[in-house]
Order: C-alpha cells, then structure tokens, then sequence
C-alpha cells in the first residue's frame, strides 16, 4: 500500500512539472518576442496589435518548447520538483533556461513598469521634487487643530474597526481550525467554505472595500470603520485559527482524562494557550489599521486621509507637509506602543 | 473480577498504521503492571484505548465486567474519573499555578458554569493542599508552574491525578523526560500509591531496571502484538532481544 500511495504522488508531481514546464515554454516565447525583440532589439515604442492567430502561435510554439524539454529530462518543472534524474548536461539545460527565464522576466517588468532614468534625472523633475520637498519640509502650522481632530477621527475608526471585527473573528477562527473541525464530513464542509471566504475576503485590500462601502454608506468615517472592519475580520480570523490549531495537545488530553466537560476542556486546555497569542495579534492588529485608515481617507473613508486628498487636490504642499508629520509621528508611536505591549505579553 | 480486560483490541490509525493487533490484557486490582516495547510499539494508544482518550476500531474494553467501548456523554465522563493519568510532557496549564493545576483534577465533579468563572468550594481548595502535602509540594501552591522543574511538574501532575479519586492510574513514559535521580523520586511517589492506596497502577516504561524496581508484572508490546506476560524477573536475556531487537544493549538507569 505504501508504494502504491508513493508512485501515486510522483504521477501528481510528474503533471505538476508537466504543466509548470508548458507555462515556462509559452512564458518565455511571449516574453522573448514581444518584450526582447520588439522593445528591446528593434526598441518599438508602440506594439503591433495581439491577434488570435499570434496568441495561438504562441501557445503552440511554447507548448511544443515545454513538451521538448521535458521528454528530454531537461525539464525545469522536473528540477524544481526534485525529479530530475542526474545527468550533468541535462541538468545545465534545465537551469540555463530559468536563469534566461529570471533575466527576461526582469527585462519584461523593467519595460512594463516604465523604468526611465531620464525621467528621474530629468531638469523639470528634479525642479518638481524640490519644490513639493521644500513645501513638505515647511509644514503649514495653523492647520494644526483641524489635523489633529482629523487624525484623532482615524485613530477611533481604527479602533472601532478592530474592536467590531474581534468577536466575529474569535467565533470564526474556532470554526476555520482544521484540528477542531476535521472530526466529520459536515465539519469539514462548513471549516472549507468559511475558510475560502476568508482567504477570499481578505485579498481583496481594504481600499477597495472602502470603495464598495461609500458607494454602499455614503462618503465619511462609517465606510472607513466598514472596510476595516470586513479586512480585519478576515484577517484575524486567519491569524486566530492559525493559532488554534498550534495549540499543544497535550493538556487537552490531560483535561479529558480528569472527566471534564467538553467546555471545561475548551476553557481549561484550549483558551489558556491562545489568549495572550489572542491579544498581541488584536494589538498589531490595531496598529495596523491606524495606518491603513489613514489611507483609505483617501477614497473618502474620513479622517486624516480625506483631508490629505483635499489639500493635495489643492496643490497645497504645506498644509499637505503638516498632515504627513501628524500621520508619521502618530504611525510611529502606535508602532513603538504596539510592539513594546506586544512584548510585555509575550 | 478482574479490574481492566481487554478482549482482541485493534487500532488502525487513518494513516494506516496498525497499532494495536488483537490485544488480550486483563489487569487485577492492586497491580502494578508495566507496560515496555519500542517506541511506536503501541504503548501509549494502549493506555489511551484504555479511558477511550483514543477510539480503539475494533474489540472489546470492560470495567469491572461493564463494557464501556462504546459510552459516551455523560457516563464515559464519569468512567473517566475513575482513572486518572499523567503524561511524559505533564500536560498542566503552563502560566497558572500549581494549584490552580491541581484543582483542575476535579473538574469531572463540578458543574460546568461555576468552574469555568474558578469558583471552587474551600474544601475542593483543602483538598488540593492535601494532595500537594502528598508528592511534597504544598509550600509551592501559588507558584506557576512553568517555573517548576520538570519532576516537580510531574508530581503536580500526581497530585491533580489524586483529585479524581482515582481507582486506576494510567502513567505515559512517566520519567522519560527526567533525569535518573527525579526519575526514581516521581517512581516512589507512584509506588506509595500503589502500596499504600492500594491504586492499580498502569504505566510505560523504557528503562528495565526500573521496570524490575517498581513493577509487580511486565507486559511488552511489539509492533502492536501482545508478546510478553509475566514477572519482571522472567524478562531473560532472549525475551529482551526479543522485544527490542538483536542490536539492543540493556542500559542501567542508576
């Protein structure tokens, strides 16, 4: 049965690299004609357009590339799975292509993402960074109250959105630990739902929540406080049942065996082991949530944020360079403060 | 009658491992039977089958000639307090204190709600001074446990067994993470029980010098079988390369 169960995995694995190495083939002949021979050799500002047929020379060049190299166990796919069998020259092939690969990659974002030393270097853009640095670093004081009133808003929200979030998350990570929910089929299910719309949830960011919310609420503090939340419960929950399902058995068994009731074993054994574990991520958490609420503001979630886009929509630097002082010193503290309890607790 | 009976015992693990094959094992009143066999052998899932911390797949398991294989609820709560256990890693809840620990051993008596908010009644309390007064810790009461050394921690583990009254106590490699002298110190406080309350003692043992200083009778699993029943002194040299394999080497626990 163990050779069976064996031979089985290596059949998984065999399509892993199979499919891995049909990816690095189309990969690298998408990459190498439209990024290398296009903007690099022939250095095209604008690209011929993508048709159908080119898509599906693409595919079947790269397919055919993929299936080459790994029928001739030069196959990249078989080296990351640690398949490959020892041969010295095939071995080369393999890594040859994904270093080419790792260079053509770097190629690629380098051209998609603009990079443009002219620019940075530019006369007009070095006279631009020092006039918005010079505003930034002669910060507007009379605005100062209406800061700090906007600032002590989002530090609320932040905390509003944590504390909202803690008991939903508490309740859910119980039900998305696997050790706790594994025991039937019916478990199992509800543990496997909760846990996609966790992971689901939580990658969407919570400025794009803050989007949906204002639409949803109308623009302010209560669409931050929304989006925050629905992220932190997400989030928390991960880190909450993360933990759960660490626990150290042993007490749990040594509970049990005193006769006590499943709750007793839960509040003896179980709760001890994750409270302060608990508390320091509700912490972090927090500290966390400060500083993204601070940019959510921008999308119309309240606080220190909103008044930043104002006065940048203004192109007043100074003002603008007050509300970054207030928001990096107030970030800073929580993050000193988090850290020190943090430590405390642990 | 006999205490503990076993009746054709398996376990088969959901990872396929067989753990216990067909195991026959009565244990009598008063006895201090210890149980030996490498690691893997199925020792612990014998102890464990035993208060049904583990379900067995298949067989039999009776308490005083009651089944109780198959209990549940309240009543496999109550089988349960009349067995206690202790563990190599002691198993307490690490940041509270010993005797907080040690009244944890009556949770099986007290209603759910109160001992949760750690109300425990001043006899409980009483109670549990008494214990520690037994494997000599009471001057440590209010320590947490976690600043205790590893014998100590296993004698708060005794005393919160003693606090179930227990008819049985199972004991799991009960020293294999001591060092030799606190081994022997926890081994007589298991011993006193054993001659002085009459407890029927089950317990794993690696050491057989320990086995032939504590043990009225020596049972020895190998891969899940049953091979060994008999006396600490019938343990000769061909029965223990039986039981540990040609290579082994008997090693003094001084």
């Amino acid at each position: 049965m163990g050779t069976e169960t064996k031979s089985q995995t290596t059949t998984a694995q065999k399509f892993q690299a199979l499919i891995l190495d049909i990816f690095f083939g189309i990969y690298f002949v998408v990459t190498l004609h439209r990024v290398f021979y296009y903007q690099v050799l022939l250095s095209l500002r604008k690209l011929p357009p993508v048709t159908v047929e080119i898509v599906l020379l693409y595919i079947g060049i790269g397919t055919i590339l993929g299936l080459a190299l790994f029928v001739l166990n030069a196959s990249p796919g078989k080296l990351i799975f640690r398949q490959l069998p020892d041969i010295p020259w095939k071995k080369a092939v393999a890594e040859h292509f994904l270093w080419i690969i790792g260079v053509l990659t770097i190629a690629t974002g380098w051209v998609v993402t603009r990079v443009s030393i002219l620019d940075f270097f530019s006369q007009e853009g070095l006279a631009g960074a020092k006039r918005i640095f010079s505003a930034l670093l002669s910060p507007e004081w009379s605005i100062l109250p209406q800061a700090l009133l906007a600032i002590v808003e989002t530090i609320y929200l932040a905390l509003m959105a944590t504390l909202f979030a803690l008991p939903v998350a508490f309740i859910l990570s119980f039900f998305t630990a696997r050790n706790l929910m594994r025991q039937s089929p019916i478990t199992l299910g509800i543990y496997t739902v909760l846990r996609v719309l966790v992971n689901f949830t939580r990658s969407i960011e919570p400025l794009i929540w803050a989007i949906i919310f204002t639409v949803w609420v109308g623009i302010g503090p209560f669409a931050g406080t929304l989006a925050l939340m629905v992220h932190t419960i997400a989030s928390l929950t991960k880190l909450y049942s993360e933990q759960i399902e660490n626990v150290d058995p042993g007490p749990i068994e040594a509970i049990e065996a005193t006769g006590a009731h499943p709750m007793q074993v839960i509040w003896f054994a179980v709760v001890p082991q994750i409270v302060l574990p608990f508390l320091s991520f509700t912490i972090y958490r927090w500290d966390i949530n400060v500083r993204m609420a601070t940019i959510i503001g921008l999308v119309g979630g309240g606080g220190i944020g909103t008044l930043l886009m104002q006065y940048q929509g203004l192109a007043q630097w100074h003002e603008v360079g007050l509300l970054v002082l207030i928001i990096a010193i107030v970030v800073w503290i929580m993050d000193y403060l988090s850290a020190r309890i943090r430590e405390a607790l642990v | 009658m006999a205490l503990i009976e076993l009746r054709k015992l398996n376990k088969i693990y959901p990872n396929g491992v067989h753990a216990l094959v067909d195991v026959d094992l009565t244990v009598q009143e008063g006895e201090f039977l210890v149980v030996i066999g490498l690691s893997g052998s199925g020792k612990s899932t014998l102890l464990r089958c035993i208060n049904r911390l583990i379900e067995p797949t298949s067989g039999q398991i009776l308490y005083r000639g009651q089944d109780v294989t198959h209990i549940q609820g309240k009543d496999l709560r109550q089988y349960r307090k009349k067995i206690g256990m202790i563990f190599q890693q002691f198993n307490l809840i690490k940041r509270r204190t010993v005797l907080l620990n040690v009244l944890t051993g009556a949770l099986g008596s007290l209603p759910v709600l109160p001992s949760i908010l750690e109300r425990f009644p001043d006899n409980l309390r009483q109670e549990a001074m008494e214990k520690l007064r037994i494997v000599g810790l009471e001057d440590k009461w209010n320590v947490r446990v976690d600043a205790l050394s590893g014998g100590q921690q296993q004698r708060v583990a005794i005393a919160r067994s003693l606090m179930q009254h227990p008819e049985v106590l199972l004991a799991d490699e009960p020293v294999a993470s001591l060092d030799p002298a606190t081994s022997h110190s926890v081994m007589k406080y298991l011993k006193q029980l054993n001659t002085d309350y009459g407890m029927t003692i089950i317990c794993n043992l690696h050491f057989l010098s320990l086995v032939r200083t504590y043990g009225t009778r020596v049972v020895a699993l190998k891969q899940g079988k049953l091979i060994f029943q008999g006396k600490p002194e019938e343990i000769t040299q061909e029965w223990f390369k039986e039981i540990y394999g040609e290579e082994a080497e008997e090693v003094e626990i001084a």
